[in-house]
């Protein structure tokens, strides 16, 4: 299936954007999880605090949906 | 024994005039915010945006609780200091700086962590908490605390071009370890300047109307700006069933 991953900052440095400047096109088996799709990549789970779809946070067991765009989102935390 | 006149002064009426056009807002919003008693967590970029807002906004009562001192290196974001107050504690700078801004407000001066042991008698007694700390952790120790304490916290946090804000509201919405996990990135974080203003100005506003009554807040709502590509998503986050903090109730 196809996801589209997209991120801001060293997250999108490390997803390699190929479709715009934050977004990647990933295709990969039906059924993983974002975790897992990140492991595709070599993104370690650490550099993603969480993801959001379809309008909602999502964690990152969240197995996305043929052709579905979810957003990743860094750890943030400076004040 | 007669009480106290409440009613807004001559002054308060020139001060907060433009505010008090609003059709949204008037004089029981305005008096809300007078009777306010507000507890800004951290005086760094985020708490400076905060403070000052709250204290023009016409908030009666502030404690702001600080550490720290100011460094040149806060220059860039920290709009409360000036390169005068380098090697001062922050919240003695921000106590002159707030009070010159709006002398009927009542600021407390805290310099110290918030942490575990103290977070819940620090809180009790105010209205709001608000979130303007640096580091994960200790957000989680302010979240636990307002859930205790039973008071709304204005979650805030910047990194690089990126921002966070939403309102807890103990125990009806989402708590901030619902959805933010226990990831804390390498600190400090670079940020630019104008994202801590930004999303200072945010938790503000949604102070502001939580204080007064007035607008939709962002309860049970997570706002990401991402001023990088100047986008900002408004999504629905959603109580976690195991949360180690507010899952019981």
């Amino acid at each position: 299936m196809i996801v589209y991953l997209r991120s801001g900052g060293k997250l999108c440095d490390l997803l390699k954007p190929d479709v715009d400047e934050y977004t990647r096109k990933v295709d990969v088996a039906d059924g993983l999880s974002i975790e897992e799709i990140l492991a595709t990549l070599g993104v370690a789970p650490v550099m993603v605090a969480f993801a959001f779809a379809d309008g909602k946070v999502k964690r990152l067991d969240y197995v996305p949906a043929d052709g579905e765009t979810v957003t990743l989102q860094s750890p943030v935390a400076g004040g | 024994m007669t009480p106290p006149d409440r009613r807004l002064t001559p002054d308060d009426r020139e001060r907060f005039a433009r505010q008090l056009e609003l059709p949204e807002w008037g004089d029981a919003a305005q008096e809300r915010l007078r009777d306010a008693n507000v507890f800004i967590a951290g005086a760094g970029g985020l708490g400076s945006a905060v403070a000052l807002y709250l204290t023009a906004a016409g908030v009666g009562r502030i404690t702001l609780a600080d550490p720290d001192v100011v460094e040149l290196s806060n220059l860039n974001r920290q709009v409360l200091y000036t390169t005068k107050d380098a090697g001062r504690d922050k919240v003695g700078a921000a106590t002159d700086r707030l009070v010159s801004l709006n002398p009927s407000a009542a600021i407390t001066p805290l310099r110290e962590r918030v942490d575990a042991d103290s977070a819940p008698g620090l809180l009790a007694g105010h209205d709001i908490a608000i979130d303007c700390l640096d580091t994960l952790a200790a957000r989680f120790v302010l979240n636990r605390a307002s859930f205790e304490v039973g008071i709304p916290m204005v979650y805030g946090a910047v990194a690089g071009f990126t921002g966070h804000v939403s309102l807890i509201e103990p125990p009806e919405t989402a708590c901030l370890e619902c959805f933010v996990p226990r990831k804390e990135p390498p600190a400090p974080a670079p940020v630019l300047g104008c994202t801590a203003g930004l999303i200072g100005t945010l938790q503000a506003t949604e102070a502001v109307k939580r204080l007064a009554g007035v607008g939709e807040t962002l309860a049970g709502r997570l706002l990401v700006v991402d001023g990088l590509a100047m986008r900002c998503d408004v999504l629905e986050v959603q109580r976690d069933p195991a949360c180690p903090v507010c899952s019981s109730r």
